[in-house]
């Protein structure tokens, strides 16, 4: 994290015998965004203490959803060392039992935290809505190979990008690089090596990914629950399903000693 | 000021169509003012309206930038330069424009702590690379600055790395061309935006907010505005040319339609008020308004209209004159003729001198033949003596009928004598007419008057009415010729000049009390000559002359004067009997005319009178020569007296024309025989003895007779042998006044 940006949370006291919940937004997106949103106040008035973040994305204090246009000049590593960080913040706060909780690139964000900075605090991992770095119909290969020769020659001229949701991001090679990196093989691997309890859930009518991924994450027999029905977001009526299911998983979890 | 009496129409027209063309003009004039007040007022509030707008826009604009600003400001992406700068060059030229977050009419540069711009790297932005000093550090800054005539706003905002504003991070810059933003980003609908400008020196800057104050504009001409003047202005100065043609063609048309014709028209009368009428119009120049045609033919058929009732009425008054001057009932010349006629007569006798007699001519008693037998029969009795007269007269002589039975002609070129000849033939001829064909047996005659002028004495011809009038009354005398030459001899002259003075006695008698003086003429009884009545005998005293009834009662007939003079009569005998000077016992006997007898007031008068009838017996006489028309009336009439005592005498007996027949019908009880008859009593031939039998016959038949006229002893002793009653006569005493008579009764009741 840069010096001068400073990044912001919502911290939500809870129950102190539960364990404290930190609540990922998706890709650009704030914790405003209504899924985590709304799970972050549900899972609060079940006593849970959360911790909704948004991440920088190296711009202060930043408030708005970034749009996909903008320079954006943060990588995978930067986010994982906010979440760290942040991870950090609860610890210092007393909170011994974390449990880490994302939604779409958030899950993905979580999970690749997870793999590189391995926590005893963190007890459990609730990835929503999964998905990997999609980068539309462009080679991966080529486009990683691309990125990394403009890196070697150092040249920085911001490249632009379908990556994920947005047919235009716009970002430095190396940034962009930190995010392409995890396509669906790293993926399944960070979750197949995921050292604390998982639980995935996944919408049925999840159209922002492929079939073939929630097939992929079966085989790797990750803990996964389809929502029948839901999409990507969880919204309407399956906000109540993801939230029962997340606080189903929870009470799973063994309590403090 | 004097005001023409009449202007001619062709004034009238000049001055309507002038007053016209005036009056329309200041009524164009009017609207003209009007329009540029409503047009001054129009554009006062164009020009505010288009301020208004400016100020708007102006605002609009200022307020766009600053939220425009204030977007940046708040804008994670403004942050995210401000602490990683690396790719703000991307981030200013692309990125803040495809993001939408600036105009691409305007520029940004951000600036950090240090005021520095993050980027030296500039286009052609021309922002500074320092952020001006006048920039506040917490608030935003703007002002306009003129570059080579180009007006820029620039517009310095704070940046805050934290919502709560601590955190102060740098500043952005907008810089954008003020005229062209404001311009593309509004429309302006009153100001003309070519005219908008900022009083700013090329190079010196001015806080925005006084930006409105040195701007300066013109408001966009209203279209609508224009066009309403245009086609106002248009309007009027068609209607200025329609009304110019319309007034020339009026007038061209009003000259020949209306002044030419009302000037022919004006001719054609003077024309005829001139005289100078052709009854045959010209049909070529007829006036072509049909209305003056009509009036013009209207006045042609009028004007041959009044000359043919000119004509006529010519001829109506040439019959209307000869009927004028023509007596209806006679068919001679009436009094107008006459009066005409001898106006020119005395005219052309004074330029052709020659003799002239005038002839005045009076039916005798006509009035009692009228009331006795009738006008119808008065009538034919005036047509027969017209009839006569005309006759007599000489072919070229006219015949006059001044006025009831009164004829007069005028006899030119003559002598007295063919005069008094012509009027002997007018004797003749009436006395050869037959009046008994007409039931009248009484004679019917006409008294004649000449006078005379002759050729030397033409100055005395205003006299011949006079001298003729005097002698026909001279004719009219008893025992007179019937007709009378005015100047045969002096007496006659002088009788008759007398006459004309007892007319003037008369009325003045009839308005003047006391100037009728009763005498008194005793009537004695028989035998024995004892006085029983005084008959009361009216004079009339005038100038100290004394005026007979002889004289005068010829006036009284001739002027039918009979009540008046009798009513005067007898209120002088009521005076007289009032006094009481008269011997008691001794009674009255008063002269009636017969006209009076019928006549209520004479009447009534003498039954108030007949309160004197205890102290003297009262008689009326009536003389037996005036003819009663209406015996049935008198008869009546008579009755009631004799109830109120009066004793009813017949006078004047034997004079008159048909004495028997009023004997059978009047009530009368004395017969007073007439001088005439007692004379003949003291003759000895067949006519006293006509009298003599006709006396005792009377007295058999219970009539108690007097004798009037006695004065000789000889006629005294007849009467009284024949057994008259009374005698009266100036054998015994003549009439005398009341004082000599009271008097006279005093010394013989005092035995002198």
């Amino acid at each position: 994290m840069r010096p001068g940006i400073r990044a912001s949370a919502e911290y939500l006291v809870g129950d102190r015998s539960k364990p404290a919940v930190l609540l990922l937004h998706g890709f650009l997106q704030t914790r405003e965004f209504r899924t985590v949103a709304t799970m972050g106040n549900s899972l609060h008035d079940a006593g849970y203490t959360v911790l909704l973040p948004t991440l920088s994305l190296n711009i202060p204090n930043r408030r708005q959803s970034l749009a996909c246009e903008a320079i954006h000049h943060h990588s995978m590593e930067e986010d994982i060392a906010e979440i760290r960080r942040w991870v950090a913040w609860l610890k210092s706060r007393g909170h011994q039992r974390i449990v880490l909780f994302g939604h779409s690139f958030g899950s993905l964000q979580l999970l690749a935290y997870l793999n590189a900075h391995p926590d005893p605090a963190v007890k459990a991992y609730v990835g929503t809505s999964l998905i990997e770095t999609r980068i539309a119909s462009t080679s991966r290969h080529a486009l990683i190979a691309q990125l990394k020769d403009r890196i070697q020659r150092k040249q920085t001229t911001l490249v632009t990008q379908n990556v994920s949701l947005c047919s235009r991001y716009t970002a430095p090679p190396e940034d962009l690089l930190s995010y392409v990196v995890w396509d669906q093989t790293r993926t399944l691997n960070a979750v197949k090596a995921v050292p604390v309890r998982m639980q995935l859930i996944m919408g049925d009518a999840d159209q922002m990914i492929g079939r073939t991924w929630v097939k992929a994450l079966q085989q790797v027999r990750a803990p996964m629950i389809n929502v029948k029905g839901a999409n990507h977001f969880m919204d309407a009526e399956h906000e109540f399903d993801l939230i029962d299911h997340t606080l189903g998983f929870l009470k799973t979890l063994p309590s403090s000693p | 000021m004097k005001w023409p009496t009449s202007v001619p129409i062709r004034q009238v027209a000049l001055i309507f169509i002038s007053s016209v063309l005036v009056l329309m003009s200041l009524i164009g004039g009017f609207a003209l003012h009007e329009m540029r007040d409503i047009s001054s007022n129009l554009t006062q509030s164009s020009e505010a309206a288009a301020k208004a707008e400016l100020t708007t826009a102006v605002e609009k604009q200022s307020s766009r930038i600053k939220n425009q600003a204030d977007l940046l400001a708040r804008w994670d992406e403004t942050r995210q330069q401000l602490v990683v700068p690396e790719y703000y060059v991307y981030w200013r030229d692309q990125r803040v424009y495809e993001s939408g977050m600036l105009s691409r009419n305007a520029h940004i540069a951000l600036y950090d702590q240090s005021d520095t711009i993050l980027s030296s790297r500039t286009t052609k932005s021309g922002l500074p690379v320092k952020l001006p000093a006048g920039v506040s550090p917490h608030f935003p800054t703007s002002w306009l600055r003129n570059e080579a005539g180009v007006i820029v706003l620039y517009y310095a905002f704070p940046v805050y790395s934290d919502g709560r504003r601590l955190a102060l991070i740098g500043h952005g810059l907008i810089r954008l061309n003020y005229m062209a933003e404001l311009l593309n980003q509004n429309s302006f609908r009153f100001t003309d935006p070519a005219s908008i400008k900022l009083a700013l020196k090329p190079g010196a800057s001015l806080p925005t907010d006084d930006l409105v104050e040195n701007i300066s504009l013109d408001a966009r001409p209203n279209p609508e505005q224009i066009r309403f003047q245009n086609v106002f202005s248009r309007a009027l100065l068609a209607l200025l040319v329609l009304l110019v043609v319309t007034a020339l063609l009026g007038f061209v048309a009003h000259n020949r339609l209306l002044v030419r014709p009302l000037r022919k028209l004006s001719e054609d009368i003077d024309a005829m008020r001139q005289g100078r009428f052709d009854p045959t119009p010209d049909q070529t120049s007829q006036i072509q308004v049909s209305e003056l045609e009509n009036i013009r033919r209207s006045l042609f058929d009028y004007q041959l209209q009044l000359r043919e009732l000119h004509g006529s009425m010519e001829h109506q008054n040439r019959e209307f004159r000869s009927q004028a001057r023509h007596d209806v009932l006679t068919d001679c010349y009436n009094r107008r003729a006459y009066e005409e006629d001898w106006s020119r007569f005395r005219e052309e006798i004074k330029t052709v001198p020659q003799g002239v007699a005038f002839l005045l001519f009076d039916c005798d008693r006509f009035k009692s033949i009228n009331d006795t037998y009738g006008h119808e029969k008065g009538d034919r009795v005036l047509t027969l003596i017209a009839d006569a007269l005309v006759t007599a007269l000489r072919a070229n002589d006219r015949l006059y009928r001044l006025g009831g039975d009164e004829f007069a002609a005028i006899l030119l070129r003559t002598t007295p004598a063919q005069a008094r000849q012509i009027a002997q033939r007018c004797q003749s001829l009436l006395d050869a007419k037959k009046f008994s064909d007409l039931g009248i047996n009484e004679p019917i005659s006409i008294s004649i008057g000449i006078a005379f002028c002759g050729a030397d004495q033409t100055e005395h011809i205003d006299e011949l009415p006079k001298q003729a009038d005097i002698a026909m009354y001279t004719a009219k005398q008893p025992g007179r010729n019937r007709v009378a030459l005015f100047g045969d001899d002096v007496e006659r002259a002088s009788q008759t000049l007398v006459a004309s003075r007892e007319t003037s006695a008369v009325f003045r008698a009839l308005a003047t009390p006391g100037m009728i003086e009763m005498h008194y003429q005793p009537i004695h009884g028989l035998p024995g000559l004892e006085i029983k009545y005084y008959e009361a005998l009216a004079r009339i005293r005038h100038h100290d002359t004394l005026i007979m009834p002889n004289e005068f009662l010829p006036v009284v007939s001739s002027r039918r004067l009979e009540t008046g003079f009798d009513l005067a009569v007898l209120q002088q005998v009521d005076l007289d009997l009032s006094s009481k000077k008269l011997q008691p016992g001794i009674g009255v006997a008063i002269n009636l005319t017969a006209q009076s007898i019928s006549q209520p007031e004479i009447v009534s008068y003498l039954l108030e009178l007949s309160r004197h009838n205890t102290r003297h017996p009262l008689m009326i006489e009536i003389a037996e020569t005036s003819l009663i028309t209406q015996v049935a009336e008198a008869t009546t009439y008579l009755d009631l007296l004799r109830t109120a005592q009066y004793r009813i005498a017949m006078d004047d007996f034997g004079t008159g024309h048909s004495p028997l027949r009023y004997l059978a019908d009047l009530p009368v009880d004395v017969i007073k025989f007439d001088i005439s008859l007692i004379r003949k009593l003291e003759e000895n031939n067949r006519a006293s003895q006509v009298v003599t039998d006709f006396a005792s016959m009377m007295i058999s038949a219970g009539y108690s007779l007097t004798a009037e006229g006695v004065e000789t002893e000889t006629a005294l002793r007849k009467v009284e042998s024949l057994g008259f009653a009374h005698v009266q006569g100036f054998l015994l005493e003549r009439p005398l006044p009341l004082d000599q008579l009271v008097i006279l009764a005093n010394d013989d009741k005092h035995g002198t």
